[in-house]
């Protein structure tokens, strides 16, 4: 019996790669390497966001079993499962605090990469598809935040859709468009979970798996600096295996992760607070997710006119206009990939922390001062 | 011929009478502002330049009402200095009434319901006949000058509208009103009346519920003495006024009248516990035979209702004493993550049968009493349970933490091994 087992094994692999031939694919695997220098760390923020991103869609899955998306019943289905369903709870605190860890990797991701002037040519569509999956979390967070219809929930929504209606020409349609009338309502609720389940996960597959495509095909890139350094030295730069060395640390990674993840679940689980009331006055210090918070915070302090524009209005359209800026870096620092770069690209790194450093202060400001400016 | 005589000189009479209390027409005729009367009071000084400062506060001058609607005369007198042509007394002129008449004066319009409905479809018409009940509206009719009539309260020019939070009349200046005459010994000492209802009532609960929290729908002097038909409440009537608000403790009272066919109306009304003008916020205290219990003020040790007075404490105080016991503890299992919402849902049951209890405390039916309390006691025993369940479920996580903890740190370190494996100088591949 024993020796007959192997022969069967070694058939039915046979059998699965003649329909399924896998063994090109670790093949490749087997051929990948990656570069090994002091900058290999942020190589892991990629995998990690990946590893996240899959726990969010596993324990999403798991919640949709039991949610219910409607204003009458959807807290009282998340408190069902909080509550009735076995490790419900948990299955619920770690979706939550996965999406606020994903969306912290992500954003760390993407300004490694940025640091590190990955996003130069060729890797100009990784950086658009990396940059849009970064603004695909948020607005996950965004609409998945209203789904347990609770008091904060409620009003958070309504402020960040205000923030959408006050947009010029096309505000109130985006705001009809995103509440589904011009109240959030129960009918906004259903949208909500429309975007959350359907909408944002079918871009979000093409996009990751345009990502990892593109990540494949250009291979990791090596930061000017170590590029230069092994050019100098006339010696191809160190590199390790994918599979296994790479691979077995994306592993080391993954598994403290998912301890971090259980031990908030399980010692600051994720609050349900009261069920919405359309008719209650707000609660006092409505804030959105921390990673909305810079915007919040910048549209907060600007005064109520600038050059005659109303400063919300001003506020937004800047923002906007940053955020196009960022997704067209690749066009503004044309160097390509490995080169040192010119002023332009120094000028950038400069712009990078200028950014970075804002976006911290504002957050922080938020919830160190609640009350505002 | 002298029937018919006669019957002509009554029916002018009467004519006559129905003439003068005919209120006038709707607003017609020249604007407020127009009119001879403001225009030549206006230059005036003192009390007769008075009323034009009010056109635009006075709810009549709001309404299109001019000078000469209440008064009479030709508001198209013009302004040449001839006071008799404004003064008409063919066109109505009456100028300003004597105290007296004032309650007649004002109800020319305000008890037409016909004319009332014309300003407002809703406006009562009662005020008078009401008036005429009420101690004030006695005394004027006996002649007593000094008793309140409409413009007392009311003001006399800028009246303005009752829903008006600058009208003497709006419920947060209601008892200042009132106190203007009341809290004053020297007005009321001819009468008779002590005057430290205003002082009393400001230290009750209705006060703070109408001042301090802004509630419109506490009481004030006139949700008990009413508005217009002002009467102090009688002993046999006060539970009827107190039970306006508080129907459920007043029919209890009543159940228990009927039930020991007694007239308690006599020797325990609401106010023999909860005092009148001075109602102060009421606590369990009250109730038992402890230092500041109301039922020890008539009944003594050794009587039934003693027994049953300490009886229904120890049931209240025990009930008070669960629920907050339970209710601590679910709310330090919801700081500590777990969720308790249904559970802090089914212990409002407990909740409502404490406030059930305090009011059962007025039907004096202790089995009844007991039987809410105890169902209460349950509901706070089933969420102490719960709370234990909770701070058990806290513990299990925890538990569950550490393990898998462990199985992650011995993964982890299996892959640090096994990356020590496969980097051996042997195994490392040239980089």
């Amino acid at each position: 019996m024993s020796d007959r087992l192997p022969s069967r094994a070694a058939r039915l692999r046979a059998w699965l790669e003649e329909r399924v031939p896998v063994a090109p694919l670790l093949a490749l695997a087997r051929e990948k390497r990656v570069p090994l220098h002091r900058h290999t760390i942020w190589y892991y923020l990629g995998g990690m966001t990946l590893f996240l991103f899959g726990i969010q869609v596993a324990t999403g899955i798991l919640l949709l079993l039991y949610y219910r998306p409607s204003a009458n019943e959807a807290f009282e289905s998340v408190q069902f499962i909080m509550t009735k369903v076995p490790f419900g709870w948990l299955i619920r605190s770690i979706h939550s605090w996965s999406a606020n860890l994903l969306v912290f990797v992500a954003f760390a991701h993407m300004f490694s990469v940025f640091f590190l002037k990955a996003y130069r040519r060729p890797r100009e569509i990784t950086w658009f598809s990396g940059v849009l999956l970064l603004g695909l979390m948020m607005a996950f967070g965004f609409s998945g935040y209203l789904l347990p219809w609770n008091t904060l929930a409620f009003f958070a929504t309504q402020v960040g859709t205000e923030v959408a209606g006050a947009l010029p020409v096309v505000g109130h349609f985006a705001l009809r468009l995103l509440r589904g009338g011009d109240q959030v309502t129960g009918g906004t609720l259903t949208r909500f979970y429309g975007f959350h389940v359907a909408v944002l996960p079918a871009i979000a597959t093409a996009l990751v798996g345009l990502h990892l495509v593109l990540v494949q095909q250009h291979g990791m890139s090596v930061p000017p600096g170590v590029a230069s350094s092994s050019k100098e030295r006339g010696e191809p730069g160190r590199t390790m295996p994918f599979l296994p060395n790479f691979l077995l640390r994306d592993l080391i990674g993954w598994c403290a992760a998912l301890g971090a993840l259980a031990a908030l679940a399980a010692l600051f689980p994720w609050e349900l607070g009261a069920k919405a009331d359309p008719f209650a006055p707000a609660p006092a210090g409505i804030r959105p997710e921390w990673y909305f918070c810079w915007t919040f915070q910048t549209l907060k302090i600007l005064p109520g006119h600038i050059l005659g524009i109303e400063g919300e209005i001003l506020g937004i359209l800047a923002i906007g206009a940053g955020g196009l800026l960022w997704l067209l870096v690749p066009f503004i620092d044309r160097t390509p990939a490995g080169g040192n770069g010119g002023a332009t690209s120094r000028l950038l790194t400069l712009a990078g922390w200028v950014v970075l450093a804002y976006m911290t202060v504002m957050t922080l400001w938020v919830y160190v001062v609640p009350g505002g400016p | 011929m002298k029937p018919l005589v006669l019957l002509a000189a009554i029916l002018f009479i009467v004519s006559g009478v129905a003439a003068a209390a005919e209120p006038p027409r709707p607003p017609s005729g020249p604007k407020p502002l127009e009119t001879s009367c403001v225009q030549c009071h206006a230059q005036m000084d003192g009390e007769l330049l008075e009323p034009t400062k009010h056109t635009g506060d006075d709810i009549h001058f709001l309404k299109g009402l001019s000078c000469h609607d209440c008064h009479g005369g030709n508001p198209l007198a013009g302004t040449d200095g001839d006071p008799e042509a404004a003064h008409d007394v063919s066109k109505g002129w009456t100028g300003k009434p004597a105290r007296r008449q004032i309650p007649g004066f004002c109800a020319k319009c305000h008890a037409d319901a016909v004319y009332m409905k014309r300003f407002d479809p809703h406006a009562r018409v009662d005020q008078l006949s009401e008036y005429r009940t009420s101690v004030h509206g006695k005394k004027n009719a006996e002649g007593d000058e000094r008793a309140a009539v409409c413009v007392d309260c009311h003001g006399v020019h800028g009246i303005r509208a009752v829903g008006d939070p600058r009208s003497s009349v709006y419920p947060t200046n209601v008892a200042n009103t009132c106190a203007s005459c009341h809290a004053k010994p020297e007005v009321m000492g001819r009468y008779f009346i002590p005057t430290t209802q205003f002082a009393e009532y400001k230290r009750s609960v209705h006060a703070n519920a109408l001042y301090a929290k802004g509630d419109l729908s506490a009481p004030t002097c006139n949700d008990c003495h009413g508005s217009h038909g002002a009467v102090p409440p009688g002993v046999e009537n006060v539970a009827s006024v107190c039970g306006s608000c508080h129907s459920r403790e007043a029919t209890l009272f009543r159940e228990t009248e009927a039930k020991s066919k007694l007239d308690l109306s006599a020797c325990i009304q609401c106010m023999v516990c909860h005092s009148n003008h001075a109602v102060l916020a009421p606590t369990d205290a009250m109730l038992g035979v402890g230092p500041v219990s109301t039922c020890t003020g008539c009944h003594a040790e050794g009587e039934p209702e003693y027994d049953a007075a300490a009886k229904m404490s120890d049931g209240l105080t025990r009930l008070v004493r669960i629920e907050a016991d339970a209710r601590q503890l679910l709310d330090r299992a919801a700081k500590a993550g777990v969720e308790v919402g249904p559970d802090l849902f089914a212990l409002q049951k407990a909740s409502d049968q404490i406030v059930e209890a305090r009011v059962l405390a007025h039907g004096f039916d202790l089995d009844r009493f007991l039987a809410a309390t105890n169902e209460g006691v349950k509901a706070a025993e089933t969420g102490i349970d719960s709370g234990h369940r909770a701070f058990a479920e806290l513990r299990y996580r925890r538990v569950g933490l550490a393990l898998s903890l462990i199985v992650l740190v011995v993964v982890i370190a299996s892959l640090a091994l096994k990356i020590r494996q496969v980097e051996t100088p042997d195994t490392e591949p040239p980089g």
